[in-house]
């Protein structure tokens, strides 16, 4: 019985470790030839090292395109989406949490469309939108469809119906205005929704390459992931993959490394994301 | 007290609308409003206002819808050809994504030396730009140098065109779809395993019950609503794809692995195809609302039973 417990524990172990090898394969891979010399595949005999280690692809991935104005770019694009995106869902929250008025559900009910029809999916009709307000090519066009989130407002909605209602009668009666209600109530008691609103918002416009390709034209303004395609599209003619790999590594290490800094935190914030 | 006498000014009257316009004006312009401006669009040709020439729109009527589901029209075979790849890149990421994702949520629920570095390996895919996966992928794929091929080289296998060979690019996609979304599903099967209480494990195994019973009496019917919600996200996910795309065949040769967004992407600049972009995309949209849409009245009938 007991034999049966171990040798059960033991599958279990070399099935976690085969998966776990298949998935880092391709991240292990893609360092290993950004760092081979150019000249000689994986498929030539030697599929793990080189003649030697080579920093040349990075040096020519490093030129085609601007990286660090595109590093630049990306976040100005993120955290300009997510400052507007805290104050706007922040007082809609405050609205539909603790507010009665005429035409409430409805209301709600029409932002919610937003989680049925994303506005990725829109894109010649918004696309005519933003030229239409003279946005094209504007850092304000990459993020203006974000500004409003219906996810950010059920989040914080159920968040902030949570908050005992004492607490803001309690700070009424101090005298406490609207604004400062919202803020030393409900802001400083929903700091663990805000964070896990903040990842999702960051890590997944930080990714976004769609629009901003669509939207933009100027490389003074485009993000990493257009960066990224542009040296795709610059490897397709030959086929220079070490350098590919190269630019890969460069867009992608910081997310990378700040998942590994805050491993749980991100857990726990895209589980939010999905069910409550 | 206070609250209810300031309720009776005018500005209090308006003060939640207020709070809400942000919000409200921002989903009316680039959702909701732009949804029914499709519809209209959908049924001109080319669509309205995009004219240079000055020449009015056509009114057509459901023409558009009726060239799409069309075959032997030029854009109806490719829209046909996409719509069907979308459905068999959604259900194939959901037969072995989910399963796959259910099976590490499975191995790495218990706390374990290590969990950490186990938990970044199979997550990581998913926090990637999806365009930098598909980079990544567009490696391994390639034709002469790629590792796959490396690999089927050393057990004798002359290699395989992964994303020439219009039998094979809408798999070389399904793979990369499914290594880059089973570390996401596992993240909500974690949390439903976590709102499992305990005390159920040890009492059925008292009872006699083995893992594998535990796991199809106890685990899988508790666990029917993530299954059920993370199904409907990775349908919804499967047709607002693109990126992959754009790095991994560009729709393959073809069309053989085009998907529905990446052909309405492609066709964004071809003025003339407007009236089917528009009816295209009302397509999608309409798919999407239904997935999404069952998924919010299932989830909302659930919270408000408990």
């Amino acid at each position: 019985m007991i034999d049966k417990n171990v040798l059960r524990q033991r599958f279990a172990e070399a099935l976690k470790a085969a998966l776990a090898i298949i998935f880092l394969l391709p991240l292990f891979f893609t360092i290993l030839v950004s760092f081979r010399p150019e000249a000689e595949p994986v498929t030539n005999g030697n599929i793990f090292f080189g003649s030697e280690i080579t920093l040349d692809n990075y040096e020519r991935a490093l030129v085609i395109a601007p990286w660090s104005l595109h590093y630049i770019n990306s976040f100005i694009f993120v955290a300009g989406t997510l400052l507007v995106q805290l104050i706007t869902v922040t007082i809609a929250a405050y609205a539909f949490a603790r507010m009665n008025f005429i035409g409430r559900d409805i209301l709600l009910l029409i932002i919610l469309l937003q989680l049925m029809i994303p506005s990725g999916v829109l894109l010649v009709q918004n696309f005519r939108t933003i030229n239409m307000l003279g946005l094209f090519d504007t850092r304000t066009a990459l993020m203006i469809p974000y500004w409003g989130s219906a996810f950010g407002l059920l989040l914080l909605r159920q968040t902030f119906r949570e908050v005992p209602i004492e607490l803001e009668e309690a700070a009424r009666i101090d005298g406490a205005n609207l604004f400062q209600v919202i803020r030393h109530v409900y802001v400083t008691n929903s700091i663990p929704a805000y964070l896990a609103f903040a990842l999702v918002s960051v890590s997944s416009h930080w990714n976004e390459f769609l629009w901003p390709f669509i939207i933009t034209r100027s490389e003074e303004i485009r993000p990493l992931t257009v960066g990224l395609n542009k040296l795709i599209k610059t490897t397709d003619q030959g086929a220079f993959y070490g350098q590919l790999m190269a630019g890969t590594l460069i867009v992608i290490a910081p997310l990378v490394i700040l998942f590994l800094l805050f491993q749980r935190q991100f857990v726990e914030s895209f589980a939010r994301s999905g069910i409550r | 007290m206070p609250a209810r006498l300031r309720q009776k000014s005018p500005l209090a009257f308006l003060q939640p609308y207020l709070l809400i316009a942000p919000t409200l004006i921002l989903v009316l312009m680039f959702n909701v409003v732009p949804a029914f401006r499709t519809v209209n669009d959908s049924l001109y040709k080319p669509a309205r206002g995009l004219n240079a020439a000055g020449k009015p729109p056509d009114y057509v009527g459901v023409e558009n819808f009726r060239d799409l589901f069309d075959d032997s029209h030029y854009m109806g075979g490719r829209f046909l050809r996409a719509f069907r790849n979308t459905i068999i890149f959604a259900l194939a990421t959901v037969c072995i994504g989910v399963p796959l994702g259910l099976l590490l949520a499975l191995l790495l629920n218990r706390r374990q030396p290590l969990l950490g570095l186990w938990r970044f390996a199979v997550f990581y895919p998913s926090l990637l730009p999806l365009i930098g996966a598909a980079s990544i992928w567009s490696f391994i794929f390639s034709d002469s140098i790629g590792l796959a091929n490396a690999v089927l080289k050393t057990f004798g296998h002359p290699g395989l065109n992964w994303l020439g060979d219009r039998n094979l690019v809408l798999l070389s996609i399904i793979i990369v779809n499914i290594w880059k979304q089973a570390g996401y599903f596992m993240i909500f099967f974690l949390a439903g395993l976590q709102n499992i209480p305990r005390n159920i494990y040890e009492s059925s195994s008292l009872d006699g019950a083995g893992p594998l019973e535990q796991f199809a009496y106890l685990t899988l019917p508790l666990l029917r609503r993530t299954v059920l919600f993370v199904v409907v996200i990775s349908f919804t996910f499967a047709f607002q794809t693109v990126e992959q795309l754009q790095a991994l065949g560009e729709g393959g040769p073809a069309d053989s692995a085009n998907l529905l967004l990446y052909l309405i992407f492609q066709n964004i600049s071809e003025r003339r195809n407007w009236g089917y972009v528009n009816a295209m995309t009302i397509v999608l949209i309409g798919v999407v609302l239904i997935f999404t849409l069952s998924n919010f009245l299932l989830f909302e009938r659930d919270e408000t039973n408990r």
